[in-house]
């Protein structure tokens, strides 16, 4: 275990380290900072998907959140960034714990009351009657304290202590007790197991890590509007990258990230109209044939070739 | 997974985010500098979205540009201080009507196309993640369309809007209007963005300078697509105007619930019919559209005097023969947005004809000498120390439907 421990932690550094040294050889730092960006959001989700079974399709209600929490302590309570970064997470936490009792819900229902509340809140962030606070519909502007190196580099420290995190939750017992509550939650909280509150710190984590990634979303582009950090399509695309590469498992948000991010920015872009021909039969495909995603086919390999020394002549 | 599979999958990615990496944005790549023009050709950077909510003005927008482009081509190019001619090409990418995506392309098309010249895709939303990257890489970004009055800043000293004015200017004559018309019970509803927003602000501190307040003044979000509930809460109020700032899918929507609702007032404004008058044409008949007000933009305004480029009987000749030619094919009546496309190309022209070298310092100070000095189709183009444009006023105006013919009447300038 140990072993696999300290292989997934190096791969992880590889990863990271591969990351700091990519705008030498290629310069459009957005493509880099964006793909840094949906591996953090797609292990955010994958935290609260793939170990307890809510699929949050309102992720991006934390995004923004984070955004505007992290522009309001640069603008109004005049905050060094590092310090407005916090504030941004512990804005987006408190969200987290206002927004609690969906955990009541399951399945779809929770999935539908999580996509309608990021909808609340960018309704609230973009109203004219907060435009002092939020700027309403006339966006932010903080491009005063517009960084893009800076923002890059962040968000690498950011994956790197995001994917550590998600190495121990899998090997720990808390990890395992969260896949048990996805799998029966009754029968583990009979086993003692305290459901309710591992269900609230998973779920505060996970909008943690997506309303940090949103508060360093904001200070890269450092000017945008309640449209473009509430847009629906960054928290579906971080799901579908997460759910392509493996849900609940270490790298399978990476992986799900590189090709599907990279795919899209090699063709998506140029040719909309193929590409989203191409992303909906590729889905079609993985939702029927690799439920559990790329990784799950490394996993059958690993099964086939067991059972093939198994079977084989004991001579 | 095994250690085997594991290293496996780790060299996979790794090679695949560097093929993909290396592989992003080429399709549309062009070579040259940001300094210099290589093979003779200036390259034009710029986003259009084929798809989205913005897709109905971003196309028209890019279809004038690459008029622009193939015209300039067609004479042999650019004229440049030296004397030497150089064609121009444009570089395009699709950002979707997506602000995010658009953010990689600006990038892309600075660091990695290296353009000679940077131009946005149509309306705030998608002008705005230019604005802090131009800056930044010192490139002057020519903004077509996007009005947001916080783009224009003294610390920012590249930025140029081309072909609308800074929209907290926008609503100067609409005010005007309601205040010369002592128009009573005005009721108005603005989509929550900068462009409508600011439009707002504008006509209720006009109005107040005149002693009005407008009974109804309420956002609503940009993304409303009915507007039933309003018009009826509003219609409770004998309203003698109702003033609707949106997008054109919000003043589509709008009208929609309008008509709908069988409610009459006397004076009925939204932005975009007079931009767009064929979609808007096509959805509620020549007939529906008369005595709505909006603000009458070039093919209703026939601007005089043009002394740069096409007037606007040539240019509507030439587009229209052009059509097939050009991005979405554009079919039926020329709008104000193939006019904003060409009005930009124009302006570009006359720096690179003004500049005394291509970089990007030379090219924003081109632009300070014939500022106030050229009129085009579009209007006399004139920006402020802050590259905001102040001429091309916007007046308003009414539909008028007779003997089975649209017409516009302007009301006030």
């Amino acid at each position: 275990m140990r072993k696999q421990t300290t292989i997934d932690l190096s791969i992880s550094l590889v990863l990271v380290l591969a990351f700091v040294a990519l705008p030498h050889f290629y310069s459009n730092l957005t493509i880099l900072f964006m793909m840094a960006m949906y591996m953090v959001l797609s292990q955010g989700v994958n935290l609260l998907y793939g170990l307890t079974g809510y699929m949050p399709f309102g992720y991006v209600g934390f995004f923004g959140a984070g955004a505007y929490g992290f522009s309001i302590a640069l603008q109004h309570l005049h905050f060094p960034i590092v310090l407005a970064l916090i504030f941004g997470v512990l804005f987006t936490s408190l969200v987290g714990v206002i927004l609690s009792p969906l955990l009541r819900l399951s399945g779809a229902y929770f999935a539908i009351g999580n996509l309608a509340t990021s909808q609340v809140i960018y309704g609230i962030v973009a109203n004219s009657h907060l435009q002092g606070i939020t700027g309403g519909g006339d966006g932010v502007d903080i491009s005063q304290y517009f960084n893009q190196t800076a923002s890059y580099y962040v968000m690498l420290a950011v994956l790197l202590v995001v994917m550590v995190g998600i190495i121990w939750v899998k090997r720990s017992s808390f990890g395992l007790s969260l896949q048990a509550m996805r799998d029966d939650s009754v029968s583990v909280a009979m086993s003692g197991v305290n459901v309710v509150r591992n269900r609230m710190l998973v779920w505060l984590a996970s909008a943690a890590i997506a309303g940090l990634c949103g508060a360093i979303y904001a200070w890269f582009i450092s000017f945008f509007y309640p449209s473009s950090v509430f847009d629906v399509s960054i928290g579906i695309f971080a799901i579908v990258f997460m759910l392509f590469g493996g849900q609940g498992t270490i790298f399978g948000p990476v992986i799900g990230t590189i090709i599907l991010y990279g795919i899209y920015n090699v063709i998506g872009v140029s040719t909309p109209q193929y590409f989203q021909l191409a992303y909906g039969v590729l889905i079609v495909i993985l939702v029927m044939f690799l439920p559990n995603g790329v990784l799950s086919l490394f996993k059958r390999g690993r099964r086939a070739h067991g059972r093939v020394l198994e079977s084989r002549p004991n001579f | 997974m095994d250690m085997k599979n594991k290293v496996l999958v780790s060299v996979v990615s790794a090679v695949g985010l560097a093929a993909l990496v290396a592989g992003c944005g080429t399709v549309s790549g062009a070579s040259g500098s940001n300094g210099s023009s290589s093979s003779n050709v200036i390259t034009i950077g710029t986003l259009y979205a084929s798809t989205g909510s913005y897709a109905t003005s971003s196309m028209p927008e890019y279809a004038g540009l690459t008029f622009w482009a193939n015209q300039v081509n067609a004479q042999g190019g650019v004229t440049l201080s030296n004397g030497k001619k150089e064609k121009v090409k444009i570089v395009s990418m699709d950002d979707q009507s997506n602000a995010t995506t658009a953010t990689t392309e600006y990038n892309q098309l600075i660091t990695q196309d290296k353009v000679n010249v940077l131009v946005t895709d149509f309306g705030s939303v998608l002008t705005a993640p230019a604005v802090p990257i131009a800056q930044e890489h010192k490139v002057v970004l020519f903004d077509q369309s996007g009005t947001g009055s916080n783009f224009f800043t003294p610390t920012n000293k590249y930025i140029v809007l081309t072909s609308l004015q800074e929209s907290t200017l926008w609503a100067d004559s609409l005010a005007q209007d309601l205040i010369k018309n002592n128009t009573k019970n005005i009721a108005i509803v603005y989509a929550d963005n900068d462009f409508d927003g600011t439009q707002n602000n504008t006509v209720v501190s006009q109005l107040a300078k005149a002693g009005i307040k407008p009974m109804i003044d309420e956002s609503v979000p940009t993304s409303t697509s009915n507007y039933t509930t309003i018009v009826h809460n509003i219609d409770q109020k004998n309203p003698g105007a109702i003033i609707e700032l949106g997008y054109q899918p919000n003043d589509t929507a709008f009208l929609q619930a309008y008509k709908a609702s069988g409610v009459k007032v006397p004076i009925v404004f939204t932005i975009f019919p007079g931009q767009l008058p064929a979609i808007f044409e096509s959805q509620f008949g020549a007939s529906g559209l008369a005595g709505v007000s909006t603000y009458p933009t070039p093919p209703f305004i026939n601007v005089q005097n043009v002394n740069y480029g096409m007037n606007l009987t040539q240019f509507e000749s030439a587009f229209k023969s052009a059509e097939s030619s050009l991005p979405g094919h554009p079919t039926g009546p020329i709008n104000f947005l193939d006019v904003a496309g060409y009005n930009t190309g124009l302006i570009i022209q006359h720096t690179l004809e003004s500049a005394k070298s291509l970089s990007q310092s030379n090219l924003r100070a081109a632009v300070d000498t014939f500022s106030g000095k050229i009129t085009t189709l579009d209007g006399n183009f004139q920006i402020n120390s802050e590259g905001a444009q102040v001429g091309e006023a916007l007046p308003t105006g009414h539909f008028v439907y007779q003997n089975g013919k649209l017409s516009m009447v302007v009301d006030a300038n």
